[in-house]
């Protein structure tokens, strides 16, 4: 327990500098009759470092959220602060994006996939190859950059993605249900290997799923978000210790904590 | 099937085929005035070869060909194009496009030679108008065959509308351009080859029309001979730059 403890005190000196800061967020679509609220007043912080789990009700906007944090849509009010400074457009030096199943593109290789981001911002070919190298082993992947996706399992599409979202060493990594198509071995094995590869970048984590399981054991923190419109209705503190295990799974806080999550999202849907 | 076993097998019906073509008129089972023999024909074609009037009448159709393909190609790609990406265009122009692709464009014909004269450009305005429906629909598929997950992840890399543009949609589209290329190209020609059997003073459909009225079939069997080695050769081609750029597609 003095371990834990430790770790835990290390950790919270850590989350003192916030990676992303959300400030009275609110984002209405614009339809046929009227407009619609999508998401209602959302404020969050994000320590740096941290590994914060975004769960909800389908339609609840979660990755409408994500794709705002990205810069990839604009939100109607409030501001979203990576590192201090507005996020309005993509902006892959301060945050990289892992997205659903499926995002890779088919007519490249794993290692030409990675090295996209590099080569959008013309980056040197030899700097290229040797960070999309330096990932695909981070991945675990070494040995397979030659293979085009349709070569590679649905665990090992994702490997990638991981690898092309990490590779501009963005400090902030944001995850849009990355695991949701994989089965369920496979998933909780990639889950396993996010841990891994995230204590050893030290990046910080969103990440959106729909699997409270999944939450539970990846998070230091998991939100949870209402159904549309969407708020952030409950926060919860994992308290696990680092690093987690399968075994955690069996033990009665991992089934408290993912029962009291699942009565907040059972409230209000 | 073992790849070589493959081939060779359809080399053997290849075989077949044309010697079938070689011996059934000689052995006096089918007319030999309706079907020459292969060898007949093979001999003739390089004898009309030589005549400058086949060179002439190679020529100008070649020329049709070429123009009528340059001025069909970019106008349905662009049509296309803009159908599949705006939405307001393609709304109000859609129902339009399906309605003129399902005509037969044929029936037209009459209307070109009126309008054109039976010259070179109605040969041209013929095959490219009966060309371009093809077009429009092929490039708006090729467009919509672009992922939208894959232009999100490359704006989230501050990809510019540019590299969006070389670095998705391009590669996206490159297979079904091939493809768009191959089936405009067989389009084209067929357009070319009617306009110019049914009102013309040159070209090697007016050859074809002119010598079939006349019973002159090894002439005739000749030209068929050339077109369909000309036609195959360019759709085998594109097919071999397909399959080479799309191993992605599974």
């Amino acid at each position: 327990m003095q371990h834990v403890a430790n770790l835990s005190g290390l950790r919270a000196t850590h989350a003192q500098a916030a990676a992303i800061e959300v400030a009275g967020l609110s984002h209405v679509y614009g339809a046929r009759e009227g407009t619609v609220p999508a998401l209602e007043d959302i404020s969050l912080t994000v320590g740096a470092g941290r590994f914060v789990v975004i769960v909800g009700p389908s339609g609840c906007g979660k990755t409408s959220l994500l794709m705002m944090m990205a810069g990839l849509r604009r939100q109607t009010s409030g501001t979203i602060l990576c590192a201090g400074r507005p996020i309005e457009m993509p902006d892959p030096g301060r945050v990289g994006v892992v997205f659903q199943e499926a995002s890779l593109f088919p007519w490249l290789t794993a290692l030409d996939n990675i090295e996209f981001p590099l080569s959008i911002r013309h980056a040197p070919r030899e700097e290229r190859r040797r960070r999309a190298d330096a990932m695909l082993n981070l991945v675990g992947l070494a040995g397979f950059g030659g293979r085009y996706p349709h070569e590679l399992s649905g665990g090992m599409k994702q490997r990638v993605s991981i690898a092309r979202g990490l590779v501009q060493d963005p400090p902030v990594l944001l995850m849009d249900e990355p695991f949701a198509a994989l089965d369920e071995q496979t998933r909780m094995t990639m889950g396993h290997e996010l841990l891994r590869i995230w204590s050893q970048t030290n990046k910080t984590v969103v990440f959106v799923t729909h699997s409270l399981t999944e939450a539970v054991y990846l998070a230091d923190e998991v939100l949870v978000m209402s159904a549309r419109p969407g708020r952030i209705i409950d926060r919860t503190e994992v308290t696990l210790p680092r690093p987690r295990t399968y075994e955690m799974m069996a033990t009665d806080v991992f089934g408290r904590l993912r029962e009291h999550i699942w009565q907040q999202i059972r409230k209000v849907t | 099937m073992r790849r070589s076993a493959l081939i060779l097998t359809r080399l053997a019906l290849l075989a077949t085929i044309l010697a079938a073509w070689e011996w059934s008129p000689r052995m006096g089972l089918l007319n030999a005035a309706l079907l020459p023999p292969l060898s007949d024909v093979l001999a003739m074609l390089v004898s009309i070869l030589g005549r400058s009037q086949v060179q002439e009448a190679i020529g100008v159709t070649a020329g049709e060909v070429v123009l009528a393909f340059v001025i069909a190609m970019p106008i349905g790609a662009g049509i296309g194009v803009l159908a599949a990406e705006s939405d307001y265009f393609g709304q109000i122009f859609r129902p339009m496009l399906f309605y003129a692709f399902s005509i037969p464009k044929s029936i037209f014909l009459p209307m070109f030679i009126l309008v054109f004269g039976i010259g070179f450009q109605q040969k041209v305005a013929y095959a490219a108008f009966s060309t371009v429906f093809i077009v429009i629909m092929s490039a708006a598929a090729a467009v919509e065959s672009v992922k939208a997950d894959h232009v999100l992840v490359a704006r989230s890399y501050g990809a510019t509308w540019a590299q969006v543009l070389t670095r998705v949609y391009v590669p996206s589209m490159l297979p079904f351009l091939l493809e768009t290329l191959r089936i405009a190209m067989i389009f084209n020609l067929t357009g070319v080859m009617i306009a110019e059997m049914y009102a013309s003073r040159s070209g090697i459909g007016q050859l074809i029309a002119s010598w079939g009225e006349n019973f002159q079939m090894p002439q005739l069997f000749a030209a068929v001979v050339l077109l369909a080695v000309v036609a195959i050769a360019f759709n085998e081609t594109v097919r071999w730059l397909e399959a080479r750029c799309s191993t992605w597609r599974t």
